[in-house]
């Protein structure tokens, strides 16, 4: 048995607060990006991101529980706090060393480095505020998860810029095959903090566009990413085991690969070698050639590297079909950031649950040059049976995931 | 920790290390039998005002040495003392990685604060608004730069990486490393992990008081907390068989490891040590090793109060009291201090050697007694003595504990 089952999920982000919200405004191509009001951007060359601004975590756990949390942390516990209402999994009726937490994140809570240090630059040695130091570390999201559910087995955070979240799922997927627990709360979380945009704003990566409140973001291709944030958490389980408990099964995760070429600091793998062979090594793995595949969740982010290696990685692989290949590149709606890779898994495994494919852009719409405002499919009933996700980061990392129906 | 099934065995087969105690694994190995400090004042950054002003900090000022300007352009503290245990690391191994098939060689490390100082001289000259600070600085800040530079330099395309549960992240790594190598995805991994100091973080374990003010003593009556350091190892994790047919020198087998949570509280430990002791059983009992045939466990040993105590007892419930009582405990943090993210790596490299000299290696500034600290800790010497299977405990911040199991091969001295 190497199948493993996807039954609940949780989302907190730009395009909608909750699995259903977000379902929503995904089914239908409707954006998060929008201006940030939150801190000041009026010195940078860019003032959207795909921000959440009606996120609310007393909805999801007591005041008391989240007082001290990072906004990463909250995000990610009440992303977890759905997806396990969602599978319908009564943890009072399981052995709690058997779950697991893995999380993806880029950065983890970067607002608490931020605030940490600056009270260590202000009030020096003797002021710097103990409260925010534990939320600086990378895996407190993750043992936040595992403190509100009491779950005691294997808990793990992974830090791989854009593909942090696929490595967490593909880890995941290793304890249940082997057998080591029986379900897993897989999840990825970044934050959007002042200290984050700026650092990303002097790197010169940002997409420049600036816009007034309410007006609609139009970012120009390849012209340079877009930020965001949110939390997404998936329920895992074997099959069997879903099966035996007659839950209800989003999707499958079939196979899933990892590789990485090289890089010069700060950039995307030239070429996408390596990311073309994870693309292929997925498909093959789970007995699939591309004309079988049904649709692909793309990692393009507007920025134009990374677009131009993926659409020339497609070409490759997708040969005669590139120029009516539809993609959903979600970073385009939502922004980019470390964790996102669960939000685009959830959007998958909801398209495959409804049998509604996701909105999608003809690939050729990747290329970084001037399309004019992107012209976005909205799909109506169609019949789906497997799902290519595929991402890559900057330092050079890439993944490739296989999703079908049950 | 993939499915005991697997009958691939897993060879450490190359070590790199720098610490304050060594540049070298020589070094290192010198400095960790004869029980050297490697404590003392910082000189990284300024300490006024701080309770603590004690680190191990490396003392090679410099770090660039031996490698080519453009290897070196806009990365980290963290960064160089990685790439320097990773360069003895890949000799030490005698590996030709020209020879190896690339696709399936994983980069897979534990990353603490990464390259923070970097971040931190970013930050510190934007707080001053003097100059507009080098937006360079920004590159290496995560804490996977480091694995994709490795991977990058040496065109490593197969699995990668990086790990971050604070103190047990590059103890976590090595078992990932472990898995990835026993379920047949990849041959080699390269594994461990690097943490330079830092000011955030040296300012943070001040702030929580969790530092002793001058140098940390383990399981002592007297320790009044832990003394940060900074360091890297790395190590080449192979195919047993494959390590075998190529006449790889051998240093030990990783025979298993498992990683839990306390799920209790972010900076303090279960006050029963449940966490801490399901671990090391689990690990045992995946690594199929039964409780006496350990003869040595490389403690967490962080000097805290709270962990010494806690820690005791967790190897009392696992071991029981009697076999407990024989077994060799010692904290290397005593002299290397607490490496954080590169922490576990540090100390699987102390267990991998006291396991192939066949020596226990010391706790040192083990003065006082402690009645709940009572096994044997090996006081200020080492001592020579059998070592069938070792354990390696990291119990992290968020309640990350790991412990990895190594055993000793026919190739031990």
């Amino acid at each position: 048995m190497s199948d493993i089952a996807i039954t609940g999920i949780g989302v907190i982000s730009s395009m909608g607060i909750g699995r259903e919200a977000f379902w929503e405004t995904c089914k239908k191509a409707g954006t998060g990006i929008k201006k940030v009001t939150d801190f000041e951007t009026s010195s940078f060359a860019s003032n959207v991101a795909g921000w959440i601004d009606d996120f609310e975590p007393r909805d999801y756990m007591p005041p008391r529980i989240y007082r001290r949390m990072s906004r990463i942390s909250r995000m990610a516990v009440s992303s977890s706090v759905e997806a396990l209402n969602n599978s319908e999994l009564d943890l009072k009726g399981l052995d709690k060393t058997r779950i697991a937490v893995i999380l993806g994140t880029a950065y983890g809570s970067s607002s608490r480095v931020e605030d940490f240090f600056v009270s260590l630059l202000r009030d020096g040695p003797r002021g710097a505020q103990p409260f925010l130091f534990p939320e600086t570390v990378p895996n407190a999201p993750a043992s936040h998860i595992a403190m509100f559910h009491g779950i005691t087995g294997p808990n793990s955070t992974f830090c791989q810029n854009d593909i942090s979240a696929e490595n967490a799922m593909l880890y995941a997927r290793n304890l249940l095959l082997g057998n080591i627990v029986d379900v897993v709360l897989v999840g990825g979380a970044d934050e959007l903090s002042p200290m984050q945009y700026h650092c990303y704003n002097d790197l010169g990566v940002l997409n420049k566009i600036k816009i007034n409140n309410h007006e609609p973001a139009d970012p120009e291709p390849g012209g340079g990413l877009i930020l965001g944030e949110g939390a997404g958490t998936l329920v895992m389980e074997r099959l069997d085991f879903a099966v035996k408990r007659e839950a209800k099964i989003y999707g499958i995760l079939k196979t899933g690969i990892l590789a990485g070429g090289a890089t010069p600091m700060g950039h995307y793998e030239a070429g996408g070698e390596q990311m073309g062979r994870a693309m292929t090594m997925a498909m093959e793995q789970a007995g699939l050639g591309p004309a079988e595949i049904d649709q692909i969740s793309v990692s393009a982010n507007l920025s134009a590297e990374l677009d131009r290696m993926e659409y020339h990685q497609l070409k490759i692989i997708f040969k005669n079909r590139i120029k009516a290949l539809a993609v959903t590149p979600l970073k385009y709606l939502m922004g980019d950031f470390g964790g996102a890779g669960i939000i685009r898994a959830a959007a998958v495994l909801l398209s495959l649950y409804h049998q509604l494919s996701l909105p999608a852009l003809k690939a050729e719409a990747l290329k970084p040059e001037p399309h004019g405002v992107l012209k976005w499919d909205i799909p109506s009933k169609s019949k789906i049976q497997t799902a290519l996700m595929t991402t890559s980061t900057f330092g050079g990392g890439s993944s490739s995931l296989v999703f079908t129906c049950k | 920790m993939m499915s005991t099934n697997s009958s691939i065995r897993v060879a450490v087969t190359g070590l790199g290390i720098i610490t304050a105690i060594g540049e070298s694994l020589s070094e290192f190995e010198e400095g960790l039998f004869k029980g050297e400090c490697g404590i003392g004042p910082v000189s990284l950054f300024d300490t006024t005002g701080f309770a603590c002003q004690f680190a191990a900090q490396v003392k090679n000022k410099n770090l660039e040495t031996g490698f080519a300007p453009r290897e070196t352009k806009r990365i980290s503290r963290c960064d160089f003392l990685g790439l320097i245990a990773l360069r003895e690391a890949l000799a030490d191994s005698g590996l030709l990685l020209e020879s190896c098939d690339r696709n399936r060689i994983g980069v897979v490390l534990g990353g603490g604060a990464g390259g923070m100082r970097s971040w931190e001289q970013y930050r510190r000259t934007a707080w001053s608004g003097e100059t507009r600070p080098k937006p360079s600085l920004l590159l290496p800040f995560a804490c996977c730069t480091l694995t994709d530079l490795i991977a990058g330099q040496y065109g490593l395309t197969g699995s990668r990486a990086t790990i971050s549960t604070a103190c047990s992240s590059s103890a976590t790594s090595i078992g990932y490393g472990f898995d990835l190598i026993r379920s047949g995805d990849q041959d080699l991994v390269i594994t461990g992990g690097s943490e330079a100091l830092s000011e955030l973080t040296f300012a943070g374990f001040n702030s929580i008081r969790a530092m002793d003010p001058e140098y940390c003593r383990p399981f002592d009556k007297n320790r009044r907390g832990l003394s940060l350091g900074e360091g890297a190892a790395i190590l080449i994790l192979e195919n047993y068989t494959g390590a075998e047919s190529r006449g790889a020198k051998i240093y030990a087998e990783v025979l298993g490891y498992s990683i839990n949570c306390d799920a209790y509280h972010m900076t303090s430990p279960d006050p029963e040590a449940m966490g801490m002791s399901r671990v090391m059983t689990a690990a045992l009992a995946r690594a199929g090793v039964r409780a006496e045939q350990i003869d040595y466990i490389n403690a967490h040993g962080t000097a805290t109060p709270i962990n010494d105590s806690l820690e005791t007892l967790a190897i009392k419930r696992t071991f029981g009291e009697s076999l407990a009582g024989d077994l060799a405990v010692s904290s290397t943090k005593s002299m290397v201090g607490h490496c954080l993210g590169a922490a576990g790596g540090i100390e699987a490299v102390a267990t991998i050697l006291a396991l192939y000299r066949q020596t226990v290696p010391p706790t040192i500034h083990l003065v006082a007694t402690d009645p709940d600290c009572d096994l044997d800790y090996v006081p200020n010497k080492s001592r020579k003595q059998e070592i069938r299977a070792a354990l390696s405990n990291s119990f992290a911040f968020g309640g990350n504990n790991t412990s990895v199991v190594f055993g000793r091969t026919n190739q031990n001295i």
